[in-house]
Protein backbone atom coordinates (compact mmCIF):
# COMPACT_ATOMS: atom_id res chain seq x y z
CA UNK A 1 0.00 0.00 0.00
CA UNK A 2 1.32 3.41 -0.93
CA UNK A 3 1.67 5.88 1.93
CA UNK A 4 -0.89 8.66 1.96
CA UNK A 5 0.10 12.10 0.76
CA UNK A 6 0.60 14.81 3.38
CA UNK A 7 -1.97 17.59 3.04
CA UNK A 8 -1.14 19.89 5.93
CA UNK A 9 1.80 20.98 8.05
CA UNK A 10 1.68 20.18 11.74
CA UNK A 11 0.54 23.10 13.92
CA UNK A 12 3.68 24.80 15.34
CA UNK A 13 4.61 24.49 19.01
CA UNK A 14 4.81 27.46 21.35
CA UNK A 15 6.35 27.48 24.80
CA UNK A 16 4.26 26.01 27.61
CA UNK A 17 5.27 29.05 29.66
CA UNK A 18 5.43 29.35 33.45
CA UNK A 19 1.72 28.87 34.19
CA UNK A 20 0.94 25.51 32.57
CA UNK A 21 -0.01 24.04 35.96
CA UNK A 22 -3.31 25.93 35.70
CA UNK A 23 -4.29 23.88 32.66
CA UNK A 24 -2.49 20.59 33.29
CA UNK A 25 -2.47 20.14 37.08
CA UNK A 26 -4.93 22.62 38.61
CA UNK A 27 -5.57 20.58 41.78
CA UNK A 28 -1.85 20.54 42.54
CA UNK A 29 -1.93 24.34 42.33
CA UNK A 30 -4.89 24.56 44.70
CA UNK A 31 -7.46 25.25 42.01
CA UNK A 32 -9.89 22.66 43.32
CA UNK A 33 -13.44 21.85 42.38
CA UNK A 34 -13.12 22.04 38.60
CA UNK A 35 -11.49 18.68 37.75
CA UNK A 36 -12.02 15.78 40.11
CA UNK A 37 -8.43 14.61 39.66
CA UNK A 38 -5.36 15.84 37.87
CA UNK A 39 -4.32 13.56 35.00
CA UNK A 40 -1.27 11.28 35.31
CA UNK A 41 -0.84 11.21 39.10
CA UNK A 42 -0.48 7.42 39.11
CA UNK A 43 0.51 5.72 35.86
CA UNK A 44 -0.61 2.27 37.09
CA UNK A 45 -3.17 2.88 39.86
CA UNK A 46 -3.80 -0.74 40.80
CA UNK A 47 -0.25 -1.81 41.54
CA UNK A 48 0.92 -2.59 45.07
CA UNK A 49 4.03 -1.04 46.57
CA UNK A 50 6.28 -4.12 46.17
CA UNK A 51 5.88 -3.83 42.40
CA UNK A 52 6.79 -0.15 42.27
CA UNK A 53 10.04 1.55 41.37
CA UNK A 54 11.05 5.17 41.93
CA UNK A 55 12.97 7.23 39.40
CA UNK A 56 14.32 10.47 40.79
CA UNK A 57 16.48 13.30 39.49
CA UNK A 58 16.72 16.96 38.54
CA UNK A 59 16.53 19.00 35.36
CA UNK A 60 19.50 21.37 34.98
CA UNK A 61 19.84 24.49 32.83
CA UNK A 62 23.04 25.74 31.18
CA UNK A 63 24.32 27.11 34.50
CA UNK A 64 23.79 23.66 36.05
CA UNK A 65 21.05 25.12 38.17
CA UNK A 66 18.30 22.65 39.05
CA UNK A 67 14.94 23.92 37.76
CA UNK A 68 11.61 23.71 39.56
CA UNK A 69 9.35 25.14 36.85
CA UNK A 70 9.73 22.33 34.32
CA UNK A 71 6.93 19.91 33.49
CA UNK A 72 7.61 16.26 32.78
CA UNK A 73 5.46 13.61 31.13
CA UNK A 74 6.23 9.92 30.69
CA UNK A 75 4.71 7.04 28.75
CA UNK A 76 5.60 3.39 29.15
CA UNK A 77 4.53 -0.24 28.84
CA UNK A 78 3.62 -2.57 31.68
CA UNK A 79 6.12 -5.12 33.08
CA UNK A 80 5.32 -7.52 30.23
CA UNK A 81 6.12 -4.96 27.55
CA UNK A 82 2.47 -4.38 26.63
CA UNK A 83 1.01 -0.93 26.09
CA UNK A 84 -2.42 -0.08 27.42
CA UNK A 85 -4.10 3.07 26.10
CA UNK A 86 -5.34 4.11 29.54
CA UNK A 87 -2.39 3.18 31.75
CA UNK A 88 1.27 4.07 31.75
CA UNK A 89 1.06 7.85 31.42
CA UNK A 90 2.45 10.10 34.17
CA UNK A 91 2.86 13.82 34.80
CA UNK A 92 5.09 15.35 37.45
CA UNK A 93 7.22 18.35 38.37
CA UNK A 94 10.27 18.81 40.62
CA UNK A 95 9.79 19.54 44.30
CA UNK A 96 10.02 23.29 45.04
CA UNK A 97 12.59 22.78 47.84
CA UNK A 98 14.70 19.79 46.79
CA UNK A 99 14.39 20.57 43.04
CA UNK A 100 14.07 16.83 42.49
CA UNK A 101 11.29 15.05 40.68
CA UNK A 102 10.22 11.60 41.57
CA UNK A 103 8.27 9.22 39.36
CA UNK A 104 6.69 6.27 41.09
CA UNK A 105 5.76 3.63 38.55
CA UNK A 106 6.35 -0.01 37.59
CA UNK A 107 9.36 -1.28 35.71
CA UNK A 108 8.51 -1.42 32.00
CA UNK A 109 9.10 -4.66 30.14
CA UNK A 110 10.96 -5.40 26.96
CA UNK A 111 8.80 -4.10 24.12
CA UNK A 112 8.40 -5.83 20.77
CA UNK A 113 8.35 -3.34 17.91
CA UNK A 114 6.20 -3.61 14.75
CA UNK A 115 9.01 -5.50 13.01
CA UNK A 116 9.20 -8.10 15.78
CA UNK A 117 12.52 -6.79 17.11
CA UNK A 118 12.70 -6.40 20.89
CA UNK A 119 13.49 -3.04 22.46
CA UNK A 120 15.08 -2.99 25.92
CA UNK A 121 12.78 -1.74 28.69
CA UNK A 122 12.38 2.02 28.42
CA UNK A 123 10.20 4.99 29.31
CA UNK A 124 9.45 7.87 26.93
CA UNK A 125 10.00 11.27 28.57
CA UNK A 126 8.91 14.70 27.39
CA UNK A 127 10.02 17.99 28.98
CA UNK A 128 8.15 21.28 28.61
CA UNK A 129 8.78 24.63 30.29
CA UNK A 130 9.18 28.35 30.10
CA UNK A 131 12.16 29.00 27.80
CA UNK A 132 11.57 25.88 25.70
CA UNK A 133 9.84 26.84 22.46
CA UNK A 134 9.15 23.16 21.81
CA UNK A 135 8.82 20.21 24.16
CA UNK A 136 11.92 17.98 24.27
CA UNK A 137 11.83 14.21 23.96
CA UNK A 138 14.20 11.60 25.32
CA UNK A 139 14.12 8.05 26.72
CA UNK A 140 14.95 6.48 30.07
CA UNK A 141 16.66 3.06 29.96
CA UNK A 142 17.86 1.14 33.04
CA UNK A 143 21.48 0.21 33.74
CA UNK A 144 20.57 -3.18 35.21
CA UNK A 145 18.89 -4.36 31.99
CA UNK A 146 20.52 -5.96 28.97
CA UNK A 147 20.90 -3.01 26.59
CA UNK A 148 23.11 -4.63 23.97
CA UNK A 149 20.43 -5.43 21.41
CA UNK A 150 18.34 -2.27 21.65
CA UNK A 151 17.92 -0.81 18.13
CA UNK A 152 17.50 2.81 19.30
CA UNK A 153 20.60 2.78 21.50
CA UNK A 154 22.61 1.20 18.66
CA UNK A 155 21.50 3.94 16.25
CA UNK A 156 22.29 6.67 18.75
CA UNK A 157 25.73 5.13 19.42
CA UNK A 158 26.55 5.58 15.73
CA UNK A 159 26.08 9.34 16.14
CA UNK A 160 27.25 9.90 19.73
CA UNK A 161 29.72 7.66 21.50
CA UNK A 162 28.33 8.23 24.95
CA UNK A 163 24.71 7.18 25.46
CA UNK A 164 24.90 7.26 29.28
CA UNK A 165 22.55 10.28 29.46
CA UNK A 166 19.75 7.91 28.36
CA UNK A 167 20.41 5.34 31.10
CA UNK A 168 19.07 5.57 34.66
CA UNK A 169 21.49 4.49 37.39
CA UNK A 170 20.43 2.12 40.13
CA UNK A 171 20.93 3.87 43.47
CA UNK A 172 19.00 1.58 45.80
CA UNK A 173 16.39 -1.10 46.10
CA UNK A 174 13.90 -0.39 43.28
CA UNK A 175 15.27 3.16 43.04
CA UNK A 176 16.94 4.78 40.06
CA UNK A 177 18.48 8.17 39.39
CA UNK A 178 18.03 10.02 36.10
CA UNK A 179 19.18 13.64 35.74
CA UNK A 180 18.48 15.74 32.67
CA UNK A 181 20.89 18.41 31.41
CA UNK A 182 19.34 20.88 28.97
CA UNK A 183 22.75 22.30 27.98
CA UNK A 184 26.49 22.09 28.64
CA UNK A 185 29.10 19.31 28.58
CA UNK A 186 26.62 16.84 30.02
CA UNK A 187 23.77 17.84 27.68
CA UNK A 188 21.22 15.01 27.52
CA UNK A 189 20.66 13.31 24.18
CA UNK A 190 17.34 14.59 22.87
CA UNK A 191 15.44 12.74 20.20
CA UNK A 192 13.43 13.75 17.16
CA UNK A 193 10.88 10.96 17.48
CA UNK B 1 3.45 -7.16 8.68
CA UNK B 2 2.00 -3.70 9.35
CA UNK B 3 4.40 -0.90 10.29
CA UNK B 4 3.15 2.44 11.55
CA UNK B 5 5.33 5.53 11.49
CA UNK B 6 4.86 9.19 12.31
CA UNK B 7 5.50 11.64 9.49
CA UNK B 8 8.85 13.32 10.01
CA UNK B 9 8.60 16.70 11.68
CA UNK B 10 9.17 19.73 9.44
CA UNK B 11 11.37 21.91 11.64
CA UNK B 12 11.10 24.85 9.20
CA UNK B 13 7.49 25.06 10.34
CA UNK B 14 8.38 24.90 14.05
CA UNK B 15 9.91 27.47 16.42
CA UNK B 16 13.68 27.65 16.87
CA UNK B 17 14.72 26.35 20.28
CA UNK B 18 17.71 28.68 20.36
CA UNK B 19 16.11 32.09 19.99
CA UNK B 20 17.98 34.67 22.11
CA UNK B 21 15.30 37.38 21.58
CA UNK B 22 13.30 35.18 23.96
CA UNK B 23 15.69 35.45 26.87
CA UNK B 24 14.50 32.42 28.85
CA UNK B 25 15.57 30.20 25.94
CA UNK B 26 19.25 31.16 26.30
CA UNK B 27 20.06 28.85 29.22
CA UNK B 28 17.45 26.21 28.48
CA UNK B 29 17.51 25.40 24.77
CA UNK B 30 19.73 22.39 24.01
CA UNK B 31 22.65 23.26 21.74
CA UNK B 32 23.30 19.90 20.10
CA UNK B 33 21.21 18.60 17.23
CA UNK B 34 18.42 16.19 18.10
CA UNK B 35 18.91 12.65 16.88
CA UNK B 36 16.28 11.69 14.37
CA UNK B 37 14.88 8.19 14.72
CA UNK B 38 12.17 6.12 13.08
CA UNK B 39 9.03 5.72 15.19
CA UNK B 40 8.59 2.59 17.23
CA UNK B 41 5.43 1.18 18.80
CA UNK B 42 6.25 3.23 21.93
CA UNK B 43 5.73 6.57 20.16
CA UNK B 44 2.58 5.40 18.35
CA UNK B 45 0.32 3.52 20.75
CA UNK B 46 -1.23 6.02 23.16
CA UNK B 47 -1.91 7.41 25.68
CA UNK B 48 -5.62 7.90 25.02
CA UNK B 49 -7.97 9.47 27.56
CA UNK B 50 -11.48 8.42 28.47
CA UNK B 51 -14.41 10.77 28.04
CA UNK B 52 -15.51 9.92 31.58
CA UNK B 53 -12.83 12.24 33.02
CA UNK B 54 -14.63 15.25 31.55
CA UNK B 55 -17.10 17.10 33.78
CA UNK B 56 -20.15 19.02 32.58
CA UNK B 57 -18.55 22.49 32.81
CA UNK B 58 -14.96 21.58 31.98
CA UNK B 59 -15.19 23.41 28.65
CA UNK B 60 -17.07 26.45 29.97
CA UNK B 61 -14.56 28.68 31.73
CA UNK B 62 -17.25 31.29 32.41
CA UNK B 63 -19.05 28.79 34.66
CA UNK B 64 -16.51 26.29 36.00
CA UNK B 65 -15.13 28.60 38.71
CA UNK B 66 -18.00 31.05 39.19
CA UNK B 67 -19.25 31.70 42.72
CA UNK B 68 -22.99 32.08 43.35
CA UNK B 69 -23.61 32.17 39.60
CA UNK B 70 -21.56 35.38 39.21
CA UNK B 71 -19.91 35.84 35.83
CA UNK B 72 -16.22 36.56 35.36
CA UNK B 73 -15.37 40.04 34.06
CA UNK B 74 -14.67 40.58 30.38
CA UNK B 75 -16.48 39.71 27.21
CA UNK B 76 -17.53 36.20 26.42
CA UNK B 77 -15.93 34.32 23.54
CA UNK B 78 -16.43 30.97 21.87
CA UNK B 79 -13.29 29.16 20.69
CA UNK B 80 -14.01 26.31 18.35
CA UNK B 81 -12.44 24.21 15.61
CA UNK B 82 -11.33 20.73 14.70
CA UNK B 83 -8.35 18.53 15.46
CA UNK B 84 -7.15 16.70 12.36
CA UNK B 85 -4.01 14.90 11.31
CA UNK B 86 -1.74 15.90 8.42
CA UNK B 87 -3.78 13.76 6.03
CA UNK B 88 -6.92 15.70 7.00
CA UNK B 89 -8.41 12.82 8.99
CA UNK B 90 -10.40 14.10 11.99
CA UNK B 91 -9.01 12.88 15.32
CA UNK B 92 -11.69 11.60 17.66
CA UNK B 93 -10.91 11.41 21.36
CA UNK B 94 -8.12 13.99 21.37
CA UNK B 95 -7.68 15.61 24.78
CA UNK B 96 -7.41 19.39 24.74
CA UNK B 97 -6.41 21.25 27.89
CA UNK B 98 -6.33 25.04 27.87
CA UNK B 99 -5.17 27.74 30.27
CA UNK B 100 -5.26 31.50 30.02
CA UNK B 101 -5.07 34.86 31.80
CA UNK B 102 -8.26 36.62 32.92
CA UNK B 103 -9.68 39.74 31.26
CA UNK B 104 -7.09 41.89 33.08
CA UNK B 105 -4.19 39.77 31.88
CA UNK B 106 -3.65 38.03 35.22
CA UNK B 107 -3.10 34.30 35.77
CA UNK B 108 -4.46 32.57 38.85
CA UNK B 109 -0.95 31.35 39.67
CA UNK B 110 1.44 32.08 42.58
CA UNK B 111 4.27 32.96 40.15
CA UNK B 112 2.29 35.71 38.40
CA UNK B 113 3.64 38.89 40.04
CA UNK B 114 1.93 41.42 37.77
CA UNK B 115 -0.24 44.08 39.41
CA UNK B 116 -3.44 43.24 37.58
CA UNK B 117 -6.30 41.93 39.76
CA UNK B 118 -7.37 38.30 39.98
CA UNK B 119 -11.00 37.54 39.17
CA UNK B 120 -12.68 35.46 41.90
CA UNK B 121 -14.97 33.91 39.30
CA UNK B 122 -12.32 32.88 36.82
CA UNK B 123 -9.64 30.16 37.09
CA UNK B 124 -8.68 30.04 33.41
CA UNK B 125 -8.55 26.28 32.96
CA UNK B 126 -10.64 24.09 30.69
CA UNK B 127 -10.53 20.76 28.90
CA UNK B 128 -12.40 18.81 26.25
CA UNK B 129 -12.26 15.51 24.38
CA UNK B 130 -12.98 15.81 20.65
CA UNK B 131 -16.09 14.37 19.00
CA UNK B 132 -15.95 11.74 16.19
CA UNK B 133 -15.60 14.55 13.63
CA UNK B 134 -12.64 16.00 15.55
CA UNK B 135 -14.56 19.06 16.72
CA UNK B 136 -14.11 20.91 19.99
CA UNK B 137 -15.40 24.10 21.61
CA UNK B 138 -14.73 26.23 24.66
CA UNK B 139 -16.73 29.09 26.12
CA UNK B 140 -14.50 31.54 27.93
CA UNK B 141 -13.71 35.26 28.23
CA UNK B 142 -11.28 37.27 26.15
CA UNK B 143 -7.87 37.03 27.87
CA UNK B 144 -6.07 40.34 28.36
CA UNK B 145 -2.53 41.09 27.16
CA UNK B 146 0.06 41.45 29.93
CA UNK B 147 3.59 42.74 30.55
CA UNK B 148 6.52 40.42 31.31
CA UNK B 149 10.26 40.90 31.71
CA UNK B 150 12.27 39.98 28.61
CA UNK B 151 14.35 42.66 26.85
CA UNK B 152 13.06 45.16 29.37
CA UNK B 153 9.33 44.95 29.85
CA UNK B 154 7.48 43.53 26.86
CA UNK B 155 3.82 42.68 26.32
CA UNK B 156 2.45 39.30 25.41
CA UNK B 157 -0.32 39.35 22.79
CA UNK B 158 -3.68 38.02 23.94
CA UNK B 159 -3.44 34.24 23.84
CA UNK B 160 -4.78 30.93 25.08
CA UNK B 161 -2.43 28.01 25.81
CA UNK B 162 -3.36 24.63 24.33
CA UNK B 163 -2.04 21.21 25.30
CA UNK B 164 -3.17 18.45 22.95
CA UNK B 165 -2.93 14.67 22.99
CA UNK B 166 -3.97 12.87 19.82
CA UNK B 167 -3.74 9.08 19.86
CA UNK B 168 0.00 8.75 20.41
CA UNK B 169 2.86 10.22 22.44
CA UNK B 170 4.63 11.28 19.23
CA UNK B 171 1.63 13.45 18.26
CA UNK B 172 1.84 15.44 21.50
CA UNK B 173 1.56 19.20 20.92
CA UNK B 174 1.75 22.22 23.24
CA UNK B 175 1.05 25.58 21.64
CA UNK B 176 -0.66 28.96 21.96
CA UNK B 177 -3.58 30.42 20.06
CA UNK B 178 -3.61 34.12 19.18
CA UNK B 179 -6.40 36.48 18.08
CA UNK B 180 -6.82 37.95 14.60
CA UNK B 181 -5.87 41.62 14.42
CA UNK B 182 -3.83 41.83 17.66
CA UNK B 183 -0.96 44.28 16.95
CA UNK B 184 1.19 42.66 19.67
CA UNK B 185 1.52 39.38 17.72
CA UNK B 186 4.21 40.62 15.38
CA UNK B 187 6.24 42.11 18.26
CA UNK B 188 6.32 38.86 20.26
CA UNK B 189 9.66 36.99 20.30
CA UNK B 190 7.94 33.70 21.19
CA UNK B 191 5.82 34.03 18.04
CA UNK B 192 8.80 35.19 15.98
CA UNK B 193 10.85 32.16 17.00
CA UNK B 194 8.83 30.49 14.20
CA UNK B 195 10.68 31.31 10.96
CA UNK B 196 7.76 30.71 8.61
CA UNK B 197 5.03 33.35 8.15
CA UNK B 198 2.43 30.81 7.10
CA UNK B 199 3.19 28.71 10.17
CA UNK B 200 2.71 31.78 12.37
CA UNK B 201 -0.62 32.57 10.74
CA UNK B 202 -1.83 29.03 11.53
CA UNK B 203 -1.69 29.99 15.23
CA UNK B 204 -3.95 33.02 14.78
CA UNK B 205 -7.63 32.32 15.30
CA UNK B 206 -10.06 34.02 12.97
CA UNK B 207 -13.20 35.90 13.92
CA UNK B 208 -16.31 34.08 12.82
CA UNK B 209 -19.27 36.43 12.62
CA UNK B 210 -21.69 33.65 11.64
CA UNK B 211 -21.39 32.03 15.08
CA UNK B 212 -21.05 35.33 16.93
CA UNK B 213 -24.58 36.63 16.48
CA UNK B 214 -26.46 34.78 19.20
CA UNK B 215 -25.97 34.67 22.99
CA UNK B 216 -23.81 37.82 23.13
CA UNK B 217 -20.65 35.96 22.27
CA UNK B 218 -17.78 36.56 19.86
CA UNK B 219 -16.67 33.39 18.06
CA UNK B 220 -13.11 32.57 16.97
CA UNK B 221 -12.12 29.55 14.92
CA UNK B 222 -8.87 27.71 15.59
CA UNK B 223 -8.08 24.44 13.78
CA UNK B 224 -5.30 22.18 14.99
CA UNK B 225 -3.21 19.75 12.94
CA UNK B 226 -1.36 16.89 14.63
CA UNK B 227 1.27 14.70 13.00
CA UNK B 228 0.06 12.08 10.55
CA UNK B 229 0.72 8.37 11.02
CA UNK B 230 1.57 6.29 7.97
CA UNK B 231 0.76 2.61 7.75
CA UNK B 232 2.78 0.45 5.42
CA UNK B 233 2.46 -3.26 4.81
CA UNK B 234 5.39 -5.54 4.11
CA UNK B 235 5.38 -9.12 2.90
CA UNK B 236 7.22 -11.33 5.34
CA UNK B 237 9.93 -12.71 3.06
CA UNK B 238 11.20 -16.20 3.83
CA UNK B 239 14.93 -16.79 3.98
CA UNK B 240 16.46 -18.13 0.74
CA UNK B 241 13.56 -17.31 -1.59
Amino acid sequence: MEPFKKKYEETPFQTAGPYLHIGCMPNYLGINGIYKNDIGIMPFPNKISEELITITGSVFDGNEEALDDVFLETWQSDTNGKYFENHGFARFIPNKITKKYSLITIKPGSVENFDGIKQSPHILLSISSRGLNMSLNTRIYFEDDDLTGDPLLSTVKNVRNDVSSLIAKKIGNNTYSFDIFLQGDKETIFLDI
Amino acid sequence: MKIKSLLKRNFNHQPRLNYPDYKSSILRAPVRKKISLPSTISEICGPVFNCDIIGKYDNDLTLNFSKNKSSPLGHKILIYGTVKDQFSNPIEGALLEIWQANASGKYLHPNDNTLAPIDPNFAGCGRYITKPNGSYEFTTIQPGPYPYPNRGIEWRPMHIHFSIFGRSFGQRLITQMYFEGDPLIKLCPMVNSIPDEKAISSLISTLDTSRSSSKNILAYKFDIILRGINQTYFENKKEGL
